[in-house]
């Protein structure tokens, strides 16, 4: 197992797109946290949700991991990993095993960047700053998510393995069908993996995941959840990928 | 360890059907270590079916596929054991020809200097750092060869390996796979290619319609059903013709004096001759391509 998942973590860092993307998320990131730290006044209790929490690592992972998987369809090179590791589940679990350690240290490098530049800013405007040790706590909040949603980003991608699609249905499942079900069905919407259990882990309001209404699991449930999210999908996944011939 | 076997590899009534398609049909051959064969078949006959079962990329029906008595998966380090090259091969395109053997270095435990081993000995060490999307056809065929050479395995299983090679590619194609076997090593190549299978390969296996039509070493599938064929013009012809049939001998003229026999080697016609003072004008051995029994077995299809 050790084998394969370092040869899935050179696969990770030997292309643009992996290199791109996270160029792209600590951009992003360190965007969010610099314009929330020049403009906003934020109060003791808010400051370490509205500043700190701009990790975008969670998006950009699932993103990736989805590219990752499906990119083995797309240009073929799923023959030559399933030659160099025959045992399908192996395989899968190798991948699944690197993706989320992808995540988390996309995460951690995203996290302490924004820790770092957000002190400095929040400092020199004389705004209210968290104490260190709620810092730590939020990027360690902030990395479990990602190191999840890179699970969950494999998993889902090996349930669709056209690129485009699994890209859209996932962009689509983020951004219109989540947030739908959070502010029209609360009971349901509490269990969706991309806002309601991630804010949930956060440890976010239910205000800042959509809806005030909204009862958050504790972050110790919404944890179990996403495991249960990414057993679920990789179980599906496995299934699928066990059973195929590879034409 | 049970059911091993000396053979390489062993199709034992392999089976496999897409829908209503039956792309192979209760096949058994084995091939030999320190022999190259060659597997032959029209485009569509089930030859790229037959090798992705045998690597268990594609699941059988019924039958099995064995290297050593043992399935692909079952192999404790698989690229260790079977190297590889099957048709579209395909690489990463923004990953670097190097960076593309690290990958399965790492996966199957090779050591990184097989690396730049394999890429000296397929002629891409100057171009192992650049983008695959940058090779020509020929490279990335060799580069797919270097991947199957990485374990320095025991069994090569090339699918249409001349594929984008140009000419002395070719040549070094085919003088690599006579070097693996005079290792010892077992390969089986397949190739619509007859005249370059011709030259490079020992043994020969036929399929059509995913059934085996042949399969022998090179030399009995070169002769007939019936044997090997002898061309002798003799100066009495027809007695010779008699004496040979007794010998249950098949014989017919072949349309220009000489008479064709089956069955029999030019010794074997020469010994009759000499025995009944019969003069002879030519004695030969009549030697069909591989193309000739390649049609003859797959009935003209290709």
């Amino acid at each position: 197992m050790t084998a394969l998942l370092r040869a899935e973590l050179i696969k990770l860092r030997t292309t643009r797109t992996f290199l791109a993307l996270t160029g792209v998320a600590v951009g992003t990131s360190l965007l969010i946290c610099v314009l929330v730290s020049l403009l906003s006044e934020p109060t003791p209790e808010d400051v370490l949700r509205e500043v700190f929490a701009a990790d975008t690592s969670a998006l950009f992972i699932v993103m990736l991991a989805i590219v990752g998987i499906t990119g083995e369809w797309r240009h073929r090179t799923i023959t030559s990993s399933l030659l160099a590791a025959p045992n399908r589940l192996r395989f899968l679990v190798a991948k699944t095993l690197a993706f989320a350690a992808a995540g988390l240290l996309l995460s951690l490098l995203i996290s302490i960047t924004i820790a770092i530049v957000g002190m400095i800013i929040l400092s020199a405007r004389d705004q209210p700053t968290p104490e260190l040790g709620e810092l730590v706590g939020q990027i360690i909040r902030n990395a479990e998510v990602a190191t999840l949603m890179g699970a969950f980003g494999l998993a889902l991608g090996t349930l669709v393995r056209n690129q485009p699609v699994a890209i859209v249905g996932v962009l689509m499942l983020a951004f219109v069908i989540e947030p739908s079900l959070v502010a029209l069905a609360p009971d349901v919407g509490r269990f969706a993996p991309f806002s309601a259990l991630s804010g949930a882990i956060q440890e976010m309001s239910a205000e800042d995941v959509g809806n005030s209404d909204l009862n958050l699991l504790s972050p110790g449930l919404a944890v179990l959840a996403m495991f249960a999210w990414i057993g679920t999908a990789f179980t599906a996944g496995a299934v699928l990928l066990k059973r195929r011939d590879l034409h | 360890m049970a059911g091993v076997t000396d053979a390489a590899i062993e199709f034992n009534g392999l089976s496999k059907s897409f829908g209503k398609v039956q792309a192979v049909k209760d096949l058994s051959f084995s091939v030999q270590f320190g022999r190259v064969t060659g597997f032959l078949g029209p485009n569509g006959a089930g030859k790229s079916t037959t090798l992705r079962t045998l690597l268990g990329l594609i699941h059988p029906q019924a039958g099995t596929a064995t290297f050593g008595g043992l399935q692909y998966e079952q192999l404790s380090h698989p690229s260790a054991h079977v190297g590889a090259v099957l048709e579209e091969a395909s690489f990463h395109p923004g990953r670097s020809g190097r960076n593309h053997l690290r990958i399965l270095a790492a996966a199957g435990s090779h050591p990184d200097s097989r690396v730049n081993a394999v890429l000296e000995q397929v002629d891409l060490a100057g171009a192992g750092d650049r983008r695959v999307k940058g090779y020509s056809m020929g490279m990335r065929q060799r580069l797919a060869i270097a991947a199957a050479l990485l374990g320095d395995p025991d069994v090569l299983i090339l699918d249409e390996p001349s594929n984008g090679l140009d000419p002395p590619g070719i040549r070094w194609m085919r003088d690599l796979l006579r070097a693996e076997a005079a290792r010892g090593r077992a390969v089986l190549v397949s190739s619509h290619l007859l005249s370059e299978v011709s030259q490079s390969v020992d043994d020969v296996v036929v399929i059509s319609h995913g059934v085996l039509r042949g399969a022998g070493t090179l030399e009995s599938v070169l002769g007939s059903a019936d044997g090997p064929v002898t061309r002798v013009r003799a100066g009495d012809a027809d007695r010779l013709a008699t004496l040979l049939r007794q010998q249950d001998h098949a014989v017919e003229p072949d349309g220009s004096g000489a008479l064709l026999v089956r069955g029999a080697l030019p010794e074997a016609v020469g010994q009759v001759a000499a025995d009944h003072r019969i003069a002879l004008a030519e004695l030969v051995a009549v030697a069909r391509s591989l193309e000739d029994v390649f049609f003859e077995l797959t009935e003209g299809e290709a």
